[in-house]
């Protein structure tokens, strides 16, 4: 019995993922772990006013690739001044709506309350906070030993201006860049310009990331080139 | 009947030969043994006997109607109102819902009296103080003409308050409501007015309804009243324990949860759990409870102590069939549930917000087309490929991410053709100029409802690649100009 509860043991421990890469390798080799640390807060920010729905568009993309490679659901905790997505624009990014879990809250207290809740809790795969103010030094350090335990994803989406220092793994200031087109000159994928602020014990960067909702993939977006070996010097 | 009463024993009730004799309720047994001889037949008086029968007799009176209220105190205690406006039809109207009452109640040998009218003030009086045996219809807006001729005690006032009034010359209401109310109100009180203007249906009385029996619940009581968290806590776990195997073994959890604590000075406090997927945990109950109560605080005014903690399951739910791990982990399975689950609960008495999921609607209507819903297990995908959805096949989403709950105008629309794109336009204090632009999709608003303009839709993207989601409202038309709307977000 005890044999096979050590199979068991081991055989779990060999299928938990510690890290989410973004698949790009490019990206990947210069983050620590090969992608985004289970467990450690990452902070999200629009570039600028009226980039919001872009990097809502990256905080759910990252959710529904770490969903795709996992099983289980993920909660969304939405504070003020947050708008709740649209369901069918959530199944449009490949994040099926029926896995999310959805917390409406009135300030960030709650929020953090809440998102530490969930990190403590079984079942969960993927924990975001959507705040209204920045993430705090104190709180990011709650965060940190609140995670610490289990290896969620956890990202923290905050407004623009609100930047201060605090002990997120990386940071993220995600703005909206001209979609990718098909053959035909139509909309084809969505795209990100996507800067890496900061990142500990790793290296930052500037990049333009496209996002593939059937394949839950990221792909350098390859019809600006223009970009490419911009990003490769800023990395190098 | 005798029970003991103010000054020795009184009888309580009489049958029909005593009655005859003149014994009346309220007289002196020693006095009534006195004046008929020793051949009375006394039994002492049972009132918890009493309250239980006429619970079951409200219970039985449900199948007229939902709304069944036992007499109080002030109305004596032997009887109930029932408030059968809107099932009446059911038994053929008012007179044949009063024939079938008292039919069936003489058939059980119950004695009673009954009386139908707008109030239940108007209703009590002429069944207690009307003096007639067969059953009373008062007609709708009739009450103050049928009353006038009644005694005022037909009122439900105090006894004292009712002798005044005959001293006063007030025997009948009638002439109860012709007198001026201020001299009323100063020698008597508000409640003589109140109960007045109730029987004359001018002011409202709600009737409590008898509360509905739970199929499942436990009790304590406590010598030494209790109020610490963690007892109380304890206690709700106990009972749970006990409550567990009989819901089990009908194949059912809990879902809903309802503690009542009742305080020492008689002040009852209930607290409300309600749970995302049916459970047996004794535990999960008392983390919920525990989480509750932090929340509360001093809330929950403990005071003196609690000395009765009762807990009933107010909701029941299937309990899925779930298989028993082989290894003994010391908790079971079956009845410890999702962890999920047990999450969106946490957080609900935590942070007193619920859990949400969005779920699809079927409507072509893109603001009717999803709705926000209680979070719950789901065993079942929901189903997201209406038309709604991203086109399948097609390469893009055509729905957005945010999609606002009111679409927002747009301003300075400028457009090359009347119905084409638009090439600029200003929102939310921000000129936008389009880089590029599809559509149009028509979305025609449904024809059963009053008819609306049809919309426009367009993806538009700007020069700096945020994507809108726009329509143009109707057409252009030689007088006025069609209006433009920005209503989703891409990401």
């Amino acid at each position: 019995m005890a044999a096979l509860r050590d199979h068991g043991g081991g055989h779990s421990d060999a299928l938990r993922v510690e890290s989410l890469p973004l698949g790009i390798a490019h990206i990947d080799s210069g983050l620590p772990g090969n992608g985004l640390t289970l467990g450690r807060p990452h902070e999200i920010a629009p570039e600028a006013e009226g980039d919001e729905a872009a990097a809502l568009g990256f905080t759910l993309a990252l959710v529904a690739r770490h969903l795709a490679r996992v099983e289980g659901e993920a909660l969304l905790v939405i504070g003020k001044g947050h708008p709740t997505p649209y369901g069918h624009g959530l199944a449009g990014l490949g994040l099926d709506p029926g896995r999310l879990l959805i917390l409406e809250v009135e300030n960030d207290a709650d929020a953090y309350r809440a998102v530490e809740e969930a990190l403590r809790s079984q079942g969960l795969r993927a924990v975001a906070g959507l705040v209204d103010a920045g993430l705090s030094l104190k709180q990011s350090r709650r965060l940190h030993l609140a995670g610490e335990a289990a290896s969620r994803l956890l990202l923290v989406l905050r407004p623009p201006q609100a930047e201060n220092p605090n002990m997120a793994a990386t940071r993220w200031r995600i703005g909206s860049g001209a979609a990718l087109r098909d053959r035909f000159g139509c909309i084809e994928r969505p795209c990100w310009r996507a800067r890496l602020d900061r990142c500990r014990n790793g290296r930052t960067g500037d990049w333009l990331l496209e996002w593939d909702h059937a394949a839950h993939r990221f792909g350098l977006a390859g019809a600006v080139a223009a970009d490419a070996p911009q990003a490769r010097s800023n990395t190098a | 009947m005798a029970a003991i009463g103010p000054g020795g024993l009184r009888i309580t009730a009489v049958d029909a030969a005593a009655w005859a004799l003149g014994l009346r309720p309220g007289e002196p047994l020693a006095r009534a043994r006195a004046r008929i001889g020793p051949g009375i037949a006394v039994h002492p008086a049972d009132p918890e006997a009493d309250a239980a029968a006429l619970a079951r007799l409200c219970l039985w009176a449900r199948r007229y109607t939902p709304v069944v209220a036992p007499f109080g105190p002030a109305e004596g205690a032997a009887g109930f109102f029932l408030d059968v406006e809107g099932s009446s039809h059911l038994f053929g109207g008012e007179e044949g819902l009063m024939a079938d009452l008292s039919g069936r109640l003489s058939a059980n040998a119950i004695p009673a009296r009954l009386a139908l009218a707008d109030t239940p003030a108007c209703a009590f009086a002429h069944a207690r103080h009307g003096g007639s045996a067969r059953p009373v219809i008062v007609p709708p807006g009739d009450n103050a003409p049928s009353l006038r001729e009644l005694s005022v005690a037909a009122l439900r006032i105090e006894p004292s308050i009712s002798d005044s009034l005959r001293r006063l010359g007030l025997r009948r209401i009638g002439a109860l409501a012709d007198a001026p109310r201020p001299p009323l109100a100063r020698r008597f009180g508000e409640t003589l007015l109140l109960r007045l203007d109730q029987a004359l249906g001018r002011r409202p009385e709600p009737l409590v309804s008898l509360a509905e029996p739970a199929a499942f619940g436990a009790s304590q009581g406590f010598l030494d009243p209790i109020g610490h968290q963690a007892g109380i806590v304890a206690t709700a776990i106990r009972l749970m324990r006990e409550i567990a195997p009989r819901l089990g073994a009908s194949g059912m959890g809990a879902q809903s949860l309802r503690l009542s604590l009742h305080r020492v000075d008689g002040i009852e406090k209930t607290l409300d759990l309600g749970l995302s997927e049916p459970t047996l945990c004794p535990i999960q109950i008392g983390r919920l409870l525990d989480l509750r109560l932090d929340r509360l605080g001093p809330a929950l005014d403990a005071g003196f102590g609690f000395e009765t903690v009762r807990l009933d399951v107010t909701g029941i739910g299937r309990l899925e069939a779930r298989q028993d791990s082989l290894a003994d982990t010391g908790l079971d399975r079956r009845a410890e549930g999702n962890g999920t689950a047990r999450l969106a609960d946490a957080l609900r008495q935590r942070i007193r917000a619920r859990v949400i999921r969005v779920s699809p609607r079927a409507s072509h209507i893109p603001e009717r087309a999803d709705a926000l819903e209680p979070w719950r297990v789901n065993h079942v995908a929901l189903d997201w490929t209406g038309r709604g959805n991203a086109r399948p096949g097609g390469p893009v989403p055509s729905r957005p991410l945010v999609l606002f709950p009111r679409s927002e105008m747009a301003d300075e629309v400028f457009s090359l053709a009347p119905d084409g794109p638009p090439q600029r336009f200003r929102w939310r204090r921000r000129l936008h100029r389009i880089a590029h632009a599809e559509g149009p999709e028509r979305i025609a608003d449904a024809w059963w409802h009053a008819p609306a303009p049809a919309r426009d839709y367009y993806v538009v993207e700007d020069e700096s690649g945020r994507r809108l989601w726009v329509y143009r409202e109707g057409f252009h038309t030689a007088q006025q100009a069609a209006r433009w709307f920005v209503q989703g977000l891409f990401a």
